[in-house]
């Protein structure tokens, strides 16, 4: 048992979040006001090498492990930097890109992997539809062949970076009769004949992030384009559930950090009947309960971390207890961090605000709370 | 970064669990019955049987304190009967982990083979009536006489004091000089001139543990621990923090055995043609027990490490370990009892003991709402001035 950090992933977390705090913070709180994608955002996180943290350099990454990825989302999470921008690289490069360059051929790799990682390309992934979510072996979208293309017809939604991706990782299955085993994946290229977006939709939180359906409409794609073969896009799916339980996560520890801080730092200055608010016992409890919170959640995230980076078979338990956790209780959390600073809080100019906002989507994105808890009691009930 | 146990670990884990469910487990409800002495003997009979089978000394190597030995094993004592492990938590980690700390030689050669081998029992005497977690109001004292110190006063809520053979007393050596630097520890034996145990109290939970006052009018002491006066109220602070994990210990097995008969009740008893742990009121209760204890045991194990490797940390995650636990368990054992229903209301049953027993984590050795000030406090002065 080991819980330390390398002094290199230290010294990476210290300076991402010196970055997030000086060059990429200052700009979120308009950004999201716009609740629009920021392209400035987006070009300061490339320009830092962040999008590509956990592929190759040979393919423009770092090579990073997935213990340095989350640090870098808790890093600038705790930077201030804004839940949706944070969403926006979490699915471009973990549920785009990685999947890519874990399943993709050499030539698919070589062609699409080094200008996501640059940020130069933007890339989403379209698995949800508006008839299926968790249950995502019940889709409706179809694939069918013809001659060396497919031809794909159906409508995902909820999809992070539509609106802004220039490469779509979509999910069809080219026999509805064989359920899950005839899901497969194609990478779709922006420009494609039949494919659309909608309007961006207008979010509660994670504003910055751009949102909207893919729509497939007689779409062609060349049948070089399937990623990983034909019916095996159940398991890339799959695949998904591990970075969404710690490196999708890790910023939500980082803005409860942010939270803390800010907290920490107001019941310090704010005074009331005479006092700083801090000497408050409800004050001091809040406080202490966010940090047990931050505490937990950093166990169980990276766990789930650490056991990827050795090389371990995701546990379905873990899994969920990270994810059922910091959603749930991340959620009080950052209300109990409006609370502490009342009226402000309620403000959009206070950070607290909008990592409320955005705090709720743990709760809901990439499998809600529900299904968490259905694995979990269906696991023990066997 | 590596969050598995090493393989000495697991294997520990895994012996002492057996032991505990083959040994200790079917003593539990045996210790809520019958009369003090009976109960005594069997809590007495049980720790020497933990002594003698090595696993009160698991954790004290050559090298110091294994934290990380003493929560698994504590855990798992814990899961087969939460009385047995509180009252060898004051015998083995509190008054025997004081005396491996801070004794001298001579005391850990006195004391620590017979507390460690389950032969004698060890108890720390150090609240009072007036005086909790405000350890400044204490009235015990202590004077000179001779070569000796003679104690006088009462300590309140003593575990383990109808049995103990040994004690730990913090008393009052200077009165003048205020409590960080005028307060001891006193190695006690139990002989004829004291201390008096008086007072012998029944509790909602924890049955089987012997508590008892101690009265005590010029009871000689056995010496100060360390033979430096003045560290009495930093060792006990030290002791506490060191001690939050075996606290979070008492939650953790105390979840885990909720949980085992839980889910077994989900399992066996089916309503309207289902299992009723299939039924989302049962099953999400289960969901929420599992990811509370694992989170609670986590944190123990993080804090426990921190201790093994000196981080600067360890304190602060001690305190959050023992609060998260501690309220796991309670929150835990009453999605028990909602699941097990009628059934766990009946006196006598595991569920009826589990619900009693978790209430003493957030109480004993600083309250949730003292845990929380002192978690608090620490984050605030990050930023005091600044």
């Amino acid at each position: 048992m080991d819980f330390s950090l390398t002094r290199e992933q230290e010294l990476f977390r210290d300076t991402v979040y010196r970055y997030g705090r000086d060059e990429v913070a200052p700009l979120c709180e308009e950004a999201d006001l716009r609740g629009e994608f920021s392209f400035e955002i987006w070009n300061r996180l490339a320009s830092f090498g962040i999008l590509g943290l956990p592929f190759p350099e040979d393919l423009g990454g770092s090579g990073a492990d997935i213990v340095t990825c989350c640090l870098a989302g808790e890093a600038l999470g705790h930077a201030g930097v804004d839940g949706g921008s944070l969403l926006a690289w979490g699915a471009h490069t973990y549920l785009c890109a990685h999947n890519i360059y874990a399943f993709g051929t050499e030539e698919q790799k070589r062609k699409y992997v080094p200008k996501l990682a640059s940020g130069e390309w933007i890339g989403c992934m379209g698995l949800t539809e508006p008839g299926s979510g968790s249950d995502a072996a019940s889709m409706r979208a179809t694939a069918v062949k013809k001659a060396d293309a497919y031809v794909l017809n159906g409508t995902k939604t909820f999809i992070t970076n539509a609106p802004v991706s220039d490469v779509f990782v979509v999910f069809a299955n080219v026999d509805r009769s064989r359920k899950h085993e005839g899901i497969t994946a194609f990478i779709v290229e922006k420009g494609t004949p039949g494919l659309s977006t909608s309007t961006p939709f207008h979010k509660m939180g994670c504003k910055c992030s751009a949102t909207s359906e893919v729509i497939m409409e007689d779409c062609e794609v060349p049948a070089d384009n399937v990623l990983g073969g034909e019916g095996k896009g159940w398991i890339i799916a799959l695949s998904g559930v591990e970075w969404d339980r710690c490196t999708l996560l890790s910023p939500m520890l980082g803005a409860a950090l942010f939270n803390l801080d800010a907290c920490a730092r107001y019941a310090n200055e704010r005074h009331q009947f005479g006092r700083p608010i801090r000497s408050f016992q409800a004050i001091q409890h809040r406080i202490a309960d966010m940090k047990v919170f931050i505490e937990a959640a950093r166990l169980a995230i990276y766990r789930v971390a650490s056991a990827k980076d050795r090389g371990q078979m995701l546990n379905p338990l873990q899994a969920a207890v990270s994810k059922v956790y910091a959603g749930d209780r991340g959620f009080e959390m950052a209300s109990e961090a409006v609370q502490v600073f009342g009226g402000y809080g309620f403000m959009h100019e206070y950070p607290v605000e909008r990592n409320f906002r955005d705090s709720k989507l743990a709760a809901i994105g990439g499998g809600t709370s529900d299904i968490m808890r259905m694995i979990v009691s269906r696991i023990m009930m066997m | 970064m590596n969050y598995q146990l090493s393989a000495d670990q697991a294997r520990l884990q895994q012996d002492v669990t057996a032991f505990c469910a083959d040994v200790i487990a079917s003593r539990a409800k045996k210790l809520e019955e019958g009369v003090p002495a009976e109960r005594d003997a069997l809590m007495r009979d049980s720790l020497k049987r933990l002594g003698k089978a090595g696993w009160l000394a698991a954790g004290y190597g050559e090298g110091g304190l294994d934290h990380v030995a003493l929560y698994l094993v504590g855990e798992a004592l814990a899961r087969a009967c939460p009385a047995t492990f509180v009252s060898m938590r004051s015998s083995v980690h509190l008054c025997a982990g004081a005396i491996r700390l801070f004794g001298t030689p001579s005391q850990k050669d006195r004391y620590l083979k017979g507390l460690l081998g389950g032969d004698s029992v060890g108890a720390l005497a150090y609240s009072e009536v007036q005086a909790g977690s405000d350890l400044g109001g204490i009235t015990a004292a202590a004077q000179a006489d001779g070569n000796t110190w003679l104690l006088g006063g009462t300590k309140d809520i003593v575990v383990n004091a109808p049995l103990a053979d040994v004690f730990l007393v913090l008393a009052w050596h200077d009165r003048a000089t205020g409590p960080d630097t005028g307060m001891s520890l006193f190695l006690v034996e139990r002989s004829a001139q004291g201390p008096g145990i008086v007072g012998r109290v029944e509790t909602m939970g924890l049955k089987g543990v012997p508590i008892a006052s101690l009265s005590m009018d010029r009871c000689p002491s056995a010496g100060i621990l360390g033979d430096n006066p003045g560290q009495g109220l930093s060792q006990i602070r030290r002791l506490m923090s060191l001690g939050s994990v075996g606290m979070a210990a008492l939650g953790v097995g105390i979840g885990t055995a909720c949980m085992e008969v839980s889910t077994a009740h989900a399992k066996a008893r089916s309503a309207f043609g289902r299992k009723i742990g299939m039924y989302q009121d049962v099953g999400f209760k289960l969901a929420d027990m599992f990811a509370y204890n694992d989170l609670g045991r986590m944190l123990a194990l993080r804090a426990a490490w921190g201790f093994n490797t000196n981080d600067r940390e360890a304190d602060t995650l001690a305190a959050c370990a023992k609060l998260f636990a501690s309220e796991a368990a309670t929150k835990i054992v009453n999605w028990g009892m909602q699941i097990l229903a009628g059934h766990g209301y009946l006196a006598g049953s595991t569920m009826e003991r589990l619900y009693r027993d978790a209430k003493f984590g957030e109480i004993c050795e600083g309250t949730s709402e003292m845990l929380r000030q002192e978690i608090a406090r620490r984050e605030l002065d990050r930023f005091e001035g600044v």
